[in-house]
């Protein structure tokens, strides 16, 4: 790929994709550890725009997929959500 | 107190909602958007018919009669999770948490995103960002542009644009790689697309359907594939053309694109520009399962159904009790299914409340057969293979859920 070395992956932390190709060479790292060191998909969105993306490049860099699990898993919250709201009861 | 709590306002919400409400049960619908309607909202398409299905108006209904029937709908509230506690799930969203014991998920679908350099450029846009600025916020995305990638949803929402005046010079496909896939691979594009003839009524497509499911007319086919493309109510595609750069200062300011072979490789030497101020990315859609996945659903991996699906029944309950799904979340397909199902879950549900009458298996019967057979009539199919999807995911369902003591089928 032409120019891929720049092309940002990550939007909200500009991950490029060189960055995670060169964590995964230095590192030899699971998928967990690769968006914990570069924060790919930590962002403020939560990697809703990136997730599918990241877990392509993740496959093609370190081959891992089960068809019964989700590559990176979800963690609450999934959307942004303000310290205030979080343990108000309504109803 | 809610009995019924759904998440998403879109056709399978709406619909499940009727269902449940009309049975006495008293329910909310959630939905982050501003608007009801979910998806429907940007849909706009003709049948071989003649009529319009218009999502606006059809949203319209279903909300009207579910406000009628006494539904609570909070629109522009996100639901960030999802617990169990004493039988009842809790449900924590921007204003606040609710409980019920039944709750509904109808999140719908999201696109996967097919990076390109230069994608973060503005002018630079998903297909359904077009869709939705266009016809729900009716607001121009640009005077003339390009879209990257062949699907059926890039000609859905092409003809949508054309319908809206707004000029589209070219549809190319996408570098291949590993972001892309087969959408890169101009065999498996054709391969797709033939599947989609209606809606791109241009010769070789129409002519294709039969005719071209055969490999080798196939191939001849995009071996002498127009170089100037295949024109699509007018807009070129282009299947031997890949984009490999979106080019800008402070915006869009053009693609540079590249002759491909018909398995996706560059041909060396055969660059061009052309010059656009927005380009639309058509990736595909995935179901949206997040909540499913947080509340600690099971998930499985179906291709023909976009990606990873919660594990759920033909009565679109899933083994967590309680917890149903409807719609996108459970398979990509078009609107008018996703009706089709809210009402399943919707009854379902009822069932499981203890609500209905004597009939109430009956009519759930009869609400699976309608899916089946308004799959059978849809115009609009996502994945060709669909049927197939549904059935590994029942095989599986029966594989896991439910106990058929077959003394043949024990093992040891
Ligand atoms: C970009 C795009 C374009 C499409 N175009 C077409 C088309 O032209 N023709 C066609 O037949 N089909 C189209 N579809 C397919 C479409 O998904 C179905 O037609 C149909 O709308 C699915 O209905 P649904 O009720 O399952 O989900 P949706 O209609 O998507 O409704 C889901 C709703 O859930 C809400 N939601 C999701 N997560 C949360 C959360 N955490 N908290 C609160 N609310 C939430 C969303 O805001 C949304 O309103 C398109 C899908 C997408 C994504």
């Amino acid at each position: 790929m032409a120019n891929s070395e720049n092309m940002i992956i990550c939007r909200c932390e500009e991950v490029t994709y060189g960055q995670l190709r060169t964590t995964v060479d230095k590192h030899k790292c699971t998928a967990r550890e690769l968006k914990l060191r570069t924060r790919a998909g930590m962002g403020f969105c939560g990697g809703r725009t990136c997730r599918p993306t990241l877990d392509r490049v993740l496959d093609s860099f370190i081959p891992n997929f089960s068809p019964s699990e989700i590559p990176l898993k979800y963690q609450p919250p999934i959307r942004p959500v303000s310290f205030g709201r979080i343990g108000e009861i309504h109803d | 107190m809610n009995d019924v709590i759904v998440i998403g306002c879109g056709p399978a919400g709406l619909s499940g909602a009727i269902a449940c409400v009309t049975y006495g049960l008293k329910v909310t619908i959630m939905d982050e958007f501003m608007k009801p309607g979910g998806r429907l909202l940007g849909q706009l398409h003709q049948e071989p018919t003649g009529d319009w299905w218009n999502g606006i108006k059809v949203s319209e209904q279903l909300y009207q009669q579910a406000l009628n029937l006494g539904v609570n709908i909070r629109c522009g509230v996100s639901v960030y999770n999802l617990e169990k506690e004493d039988q009842m799930w809790k449900v924590y969203t921007s204003i606040g948490t609710f409980e019920a014991p039944f709750l509904l998920l109808a999140t719908g679908a999201a696109e996967y995103p097919i990076p390109v350099p230069g994608w973060t450029l503005p002018g630079v846009m998903s297909i359904g960002a077009a869709q939705v600025m266009t016809n729900v916020h009716r607001v121009q995305i640009g005077k003339k542009g390009i879209i990257i990638g062949a699907n059926i949803l890039s000609f859905a929402i092409l003809k949508e644009l054309q319908l809206a005046g707004i000029t589209v010079n070219h549809v190319v496909l996408p570098e291949k790689n590993a972001f892309s896939q087969n959408a890169g691979v101009p065999e498996e594009v054709m391969k797709s697309l033939l599947n989609a003839a209606h809606l791109a009524p241009s010769p070789l497509l129409r002519f294709g359907s039969s005719f071209m499911k055969n490999n080798w007319i196939r191939k001849m086919g995009l071996t002498f594939y127009p170089k100037k493309g295949m024109k699509v109510n007018g807009t070129p595609l282009l299947l031997r053309k890949a984009a490999v750069e979106i080019i800008g200062e402070d915006q869009v300011e053009g693609v540079r694109v590249i002759d491909i072979d018909i398995n996706g490789n560059p041909i060396p030497g055969t660059e061009s520009t052309y010059e656009v101020d927005f380009v639309c990315i058509a990736g595909g859609l995935y179901p949206l399962a997040e909540l499913a996945s947080v509340a600690g659903c099971p998930f499985q991996f179906i291709p023909e159904l976009g990606g990873h699906v919660p594990h759920h029944s033909e009565s679109m309950e899933t083994p967590l009790p309680g917890l149903f799904v409807a719609g996108n979340i459970t398979g990509i397909e078009s609107g008018k299914i996703a009706i089709a199902q809210g009402t399943i879950a919707g009854l379902s549900i009822v069932k499981h409340a203890r609500k209905g009458n004597n009939s109430i298996d009956n009519q759930l019967q009869q609400a699976i057969q309608n899916v089946h057979s308004v799959r059978k009539q849809a115009i609009i199919k996502f994945n060709p293979d669909i049927e197939l999807g549904r059935s590994k995911m029942n095989e599986l369902w029966e594989s896991l859920y439910v106990k058929n003591e077959t003394p043949g089928k024990m093992t040891g």
